[in-house]
């Protein structure tokens, strides 16, 4: 079992006297799909800020290949391969297409990057091929912030491709998407599933959830209730019942 | 006139290397700073005690202002790394005040209120540099030295890095970055520059004390960068000569008495500063990209 590419177990979190997220276990098996899905304030994206580190957990613990991540800060957990977007996208506003792709992939935190020009020539093809995938080439001159929404979700999308991180953690990458450009996140997901990247995807378009996932972690108030094949979570009656009750009120 | 327009662009160079270096605080690091003027005090005094004291060599100035400035840095890194926007605002509003009273406090290093009297004539080398032109020249070469290493370094991985801090810090930690390292080297570099400026400065007065190096010296510093342009190059410039001229141009200004100039000057700057956020926030020397 250690050998899973990134494992949770007994996650627990309160905010105050609100518990975000209580007992929860969950694998991703390699090179697959796993979907997180649940109603608003699940705890869904609170699961992604504890496996990176952005917020401390109660109790429990993160396993990635294996290693233990406890106490670890954010960037060092990144670098272990595990790339993650942002409900909010999180950008680099003010820089340009190009170089918020080539900051995601430049980690040296020193006042150049070692390697030399070999090195750096290996960034900017990653950097290229990061932004042809995406659809963004001819847009890599502008600035973030002034880019269409399904723009800079899929800038969101590149930043991530071009870290080459095996470990990928999407926070709704899809929502507010038109039918095309759904069309085009699903394909770019699913040639990196065919690449063996693992994914976690956190998605409230059950349509898509139902084209991209392999498994399906259903969450609710914090609680993971039910864990399996899309069919059988997507069928069952009562996991739908919260689901769609929750969300109309 | 001459003597008097040297006079100028010496002290347009000195604050030119200033803004240069707050921008790589404000501009790009997004550290908003307003205690700078304290490295700068840091750097002037070092400068001076080590003219007055060993050597008038202005290179060695320069190095040991820089060094001080950029190793006690570390005082303002430290909020940095713990706090954001407007409570860092306010804890580097707390260390100027700090910085302000031990300035004018500690009489043995820094000659209290009278401040340091008799800086010798700056020698470079040996070679004495005394004469406006050449020291005038002397610090044009610094200023571009300073320009060069910045733009070389904002246009290279290191100022990707610190954009990305700047536009989302949590974002470039998902991303590797190692937020409080770079944020340390950021704020060391601006405060070691900030101490190199001080130095020249130290020599150009011929004395120093505490009033040069308070609160409205920082919030004119941040003036300039504002107005400018932030994070670009030539920003901070546009910002040095426009807020070192304005005062110089309005004192030929028949209608206004000379002990009003100082009112005026401060409405215009107060004035510019507003009307610039709401239509050019990105500064006179940004690229304007409208309001969205
Ligand atoms: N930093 C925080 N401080 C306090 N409460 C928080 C914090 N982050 C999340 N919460 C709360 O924890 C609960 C779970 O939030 P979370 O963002 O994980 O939900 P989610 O499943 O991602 O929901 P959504 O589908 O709306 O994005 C919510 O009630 C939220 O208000
Ligand atoms: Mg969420």
């Amino acid at each position: 079992m250690t050998d899973l590419p990134l494992s949770v177990r007994g996650l627990n979190k309160k905010f105050g006297g609100l518990t975000a997220v209580q007992d929860v276990d969950l694998d991703l098996q390699a090179g697959i799909c796993t979907a997180l899905v649940g109603p608003n304030g699940a705890g869904k994206t609170t699961i992604f800020n504890l496996i990176t580190g952005n917020i401390p957990p109660d109790a429990g613990e993160v396993l990635v290949n294996g290693k233990p991540v406890r106490g670890m800060v954010p960037h060092r957990i990144a670098r272990m391969g595990v790339a993650r977007s942002f409900q909010d996208l999180r950008l680099f506003g003010r820089m340009s297409v190009r170089d918020n792709v080539l900051a995601a992939i430049e980690h040296s935190a020193w006042l150049w990057q070692p390697g030399g020009g070999a090195a750096r020539r290996a960034r900017e093809a990653a950097v290229d091929a990061a932004l042809d995938r995406t659809g963004l080439t001819a847009l890599a001159d502008a600035r973030a912030a002034d880019l269409a929404y399904a723009e800079r979700k899929f800038l969101s999308m590149a930043r991530i491709l071009a870290t080459g991180g095996r470990i990928w953690l999407l926070d709704e990458p899809a929502s507010g998407l038109d039918p095309h450009s759904r069309a085009r996140f699903v394909s770019l997901v699913r040639s990196a599933v065919a690449d063996g990247v693992t994914i976690c995807l956190i998605e409230h378009n059950l349509d898509i959830v139902t084209e991209l996932a392999t498994r399906i972690a259903f969450l609710d108030r914090g609680a993971k209730l039910a864990e399996g094949e899309p069919q059988a979570i997507l069928r069952d009656p009562e996991l739908i019942g919260i689901y769609f009750g929750e969300r109309r009120t | 006139m001459i003597a008097y327009l040297l006079n100028l662009a010496t002290l347009a160079t000195v604050f030119g290397i200033l803004a240069a270096s707050l921008n790589l605080l404000i501009g790009y690091a997004g550290i908003f700073s307003i205690a700078h003027a304290v490295f700068f005090g840091i750097g002037a005094y070092t400068g001076a005690q080590l003219a007055i004291l060993f050597i008038p060599d202005v290179l060695l100035a320069c190095l040991a202002g820089g060094v001080l400035a950029g190793a006690l840095s570390l005082c303002l890194a430290l909020p940095a790394l713990r706090v954001r926007g407007e409570y860092f605002v306010a804890a580097s509003l707390g260390l100027q005040m700090m910085a302000v009273t031990l300035f004018s406090e500690a009489h043995s290093l820094t000659g209290g209120h009278g401040g340091l009297v008799g800086i010798p004539m700056p020698t470079l080398f040996g070679i004495d540099i005394s004469e406006p032109a050449t020291f005038l020249v002397f610090c044009l070469l610094v200023l571009g030295g300073v320009l060069l290493a910045i733009r070389m370094l904002m246009r290279g991985s290191f100022g990707r890095a610190l954009m990305a801090i700047r536009d989302s810090e949590s974002a470039a930690e998902a991303f590797g970055k190692d937020v409080p390292r770079l944020k340390t080297l950021a704020v060391g570099l601006g405060c070691t520059l900030a101490g190199v400026a001080g130095a020249l400065f130290a020599f150009y007065m011929a004395f120093v004390n505490v009033e040069s190096f308070t609160l409205e010296q920082s919030i004119l510093v941040m003036a300039m960068v504002i107005i400018g342009g932030t994070a670009t190059l030539a920003g901070p410039l546009v910002g040095v000569l426009l807020l070192l001229l304005l005062p110089a141009a309005l004192s030929f200004l028949p209608f206004i008495p000379p002990t009003q100039i100082g009112a005026v000057q401060q409405l215009i700057y107060g004035g510019a500063m507003t009307l610039l956020m709401i239509f050019r926030p990105a500064g006179l020397a940004g690229q304007s990209t409208g309001r969205r």
